[in-house]
């Protein structure tokens, strides 16, 4: 277990790494109390109506609303041995990215389970994700008939993208407005895989990672589309702050009203919601 | 009051402060997120579960956050006597700056690095120390070719390599990728959260060597506050005593900051509050700075660990709610 988690933090800067960790998603020992470290996580686990053992869930599933009432252990990437240990947790069951993993290894050493979840920003990714907790739950049957009752349509017409196209609609994905300053999705961040996965194309993507860009290289790289989470839009002053802006205004995705928000979490998560919002955000810019 | 009874009533003040610090260390044992108590587990009465918790993650956090509290406030204590100005702080010579600086460049650029796993949890420690040596040597160096080791240098040469350590934190914070950048910030908040005794045993003798050995050189520093002519007439080896007192001072500083992060205020207040309540003099000043120090950073921990349970806050917050505060009542008391 141990030699997972450091594997697991020498590899976090691979965000796209090929396979499926296959031992994090053999069934747990015990699956009785579940701490989820991650919102998409949580929300998988009440998909598989499984909810009921969760003991507490870390600050990014807040936008699921059946976890008002659990506690939160704070955020994913900076979780606390001790306060997780009191809630007697059996399992820990969490994103690619929860840390520190020296506190990951002081869990495992009160012979906790941990394990980490691998993501991969693509529909088969999140089904494959899905997968995986069902089955550390051992509830791959319920998955297979949640999938194919639910997504299976969904992720086929995601899939049926020409990724070579060169007449793919032009897009930038916006995290947020600071000072006005948009942060932007680059290569190798969720977003280009949400963009990617809905059938545009990331014009930001010769750029790494999440980066604050200034105003004038958007106007000048004049995006089709701008989609951008709902925080982001209201931090602006919402399309009408948008469209008050001159330079904004000007660009094709505010002169065809292509702006398209989504929920933070639902949109950037890569959990079962993430499919949905692709699927939707892809009908819209087509 | 004569010389003597000076001594006898610090001297009283010194273990009352010993055994406050005793009682935190005590207090934070046996407070937890998970309930334990000490006295069963003394008696050998505790599940499996409640020994490996205080054993393996309350204990070397403890320890950590007391030995970090004590070093970096007595650092506080030299550098003030040092600078013989009230206000320098273990950060101003840029020697946490410097041990940033290792420990960011550790988070961004080690999973490129192909390290072996057993390796993993010195990485960040040894990168934070050999920044803040890189900036130790610097300073001497800078000092050195200028003839002399003098204050004003160091200070401005402190100033200046703290600049450049936040144009290097600034530029890999940009080179980050989205998780290292949100690791890399609360980093930078400080905690005792990651401590292990893999790193806390080295990192607690060096700050603890270093913390033994700044008290042997108390006598000089009080003659150092006369000036540097009186000092030497008085018998001080004044650059060689200057060249200790620095390179201590930054192996308190670096290896705290190595295993905690950056931790605000204590190095800055607690000697204050020492000089105000129990000697000027340097060895009860840095005894006594070592021991509040120690109860100020369990107690601030403690507090970080339990106000928002199961979750954590940074404990570099804690210290620096309550020590800024703190710090601006002590100017309103000190005011004739």
């Amino acid at each position: 277990m141990l030699n997972v988690i450091l594997v697991g933090v020498f590899f976090l800067a691979a965000e796209t790494a090929a396979a499926t960790d296959e031992e994090a998603c053999l069934p747990a020992k015990d699956s009785s109390r579940i701490v989820a470290a991650g919102g998409s996580i949580a929300e998988m686990l009440y998909s598989l109506d499984a909810g009921n053992l969760l003991v507490a869930v870390d600050s990014t599933a807040n936008y699921l609303p059946e976890t008002a009432n659990l506690p939160s252990i704070g955020y994913v990437r900076n979780l606390s041995a001790e306060g997780i240990l009191a809630l007697k947790p059996s399992l820990i069951l969490g994103e690619h990215d929860m840390g520190p993993v020296e506190v990951l290894n002081q869990i495992s050493n009160v012979e906790v389970e941990v394990k980490r979840i691998e993501e991969r920003h693509s529909a088969q990714g999140i089904i494959d994700k899905f997968k995986c907790v069902a089955r550390v739950l051992g509830k791959e049957e319920a998955a297979q008939e949640i999938f194919t009752s639910q997504f299976a349509q969904t992720v086929a017409s995601l899939e049926r993208t020409d990724q070579g196209s060169a007449f793919l609609p032009r897009a930038a994905l916006v995290l947020n407005f600071v000072d006005n300053q948009p942060i932007i999705a680059g290569a190798n961040t969720s977003g280009d895989g949400l963009l990617r996965m809905a059938g545009a194309q990331n014009i930001f993507s010769d750029i790494e990672g999440w980066k604050p860009l200034s105003r004038e290289l958007l106007i000048a790289a004049n995006p089709q589309h701008l989609v951008l989470t709902e925080r982001a839009l209201k931090s602006i002053g919402g399309l009408e702050g948008m469209l008050s802006d001159p330079l904004l205004a000007s660009t094709d995705a505010l002169e065809d009203n292509n702006v398209h928000a989504y929920g933070g979490m639902s949109l950037l998560g890569f959990g079962l919601q993430t499919l949905e919002v692709a699927l939707s955000l892809k009908g819209a810019i087509k | 009051m004569n010389e003597a009874q000076r001594e006898i009533g610090s001297g009283l003040k010194i273990f009352i402060l010993l055994a406050v610090c005793f009682a935190s260390v005590l207090a934070a044992l046996a407070i937890g997120g998970v309930s334990l108590s000490l006295s069963e587990i003394a008696l050998g009465e505790a599940t499996k579960l409640e020994v490996t918790v205080l054993s393996e993650i309350r204990a070397p956090r403890v320890i950590l956050a007391a030995t970090v509290g004590a070093s970096l406030a007595v650092a506080g204590a030299v550098l003030q006597g040092f600078f013989r100005n009230p206000l320098a702080d273990p950060g101003l010579i840029g020697v946490s700056g410097g041990a940033a600086l290792g420990a960011v460049a550790m988070i961004v650029l080690g999973s490129s690095l192909a390290l072996p796993d057993t390796f993993a949890p010195y990485t960040m420690p040894i990168a934070a120390i050999i920044g803040s040596l890189c900036v130790t040597a610097a300073l001497y160096a800078f000092s050195a070719y200028y003839g002399q080791f003098r204050i004003v240098t160091v200070l401005l040469v402190g100033i200046a390599i703290n600049a450049l350590s936040s144009v290097g934190i600034g530029i890999f914070q940009y080179l980050s990728n989205d998780a290292q950048l949100r690791s890399l910030i609360f980093w930078m908040m400080g905690s005792f959260g990651r401590a292990h005794w893999m790193t806390t045993v080295p990192c607690v003798l060096a700050m603890l060597s270093a913390v033994l050995v700044l008290i042997t050189k108390s006598n000089s520093l009080d003659k150092l506050q006369l000036g540097e002519n009186e000092a030497f007439h008085l018998g001080v080896d004044v650059k060689a005593t200057k060249r200790d007192l620095v390179l201590l001072s930054a192996i308190c500083v670096g290896a705290g900051v190595a295993v905690s992060g950056i931790i605000g205020f204590v190095g800055l207040i607690v000697p204050h509050i020492v000089r105000f309540t129990i000697a000027v003099r340097h060895k009860p000043l840095m005894i006594g700075s070592a021991l509040v120090g120690g109860s100020l950073m369990v107690l601030a921990d403690l507090l970080a660990r339990m106000v928002a349970l199961p979750a954590e806050v940074p404990v570099g917050l804690v210290t620096s709610a309550i020590g800024a505060p703190f710090f601006l009542w002590l100017i309103t008391k000190v005011r004739p």
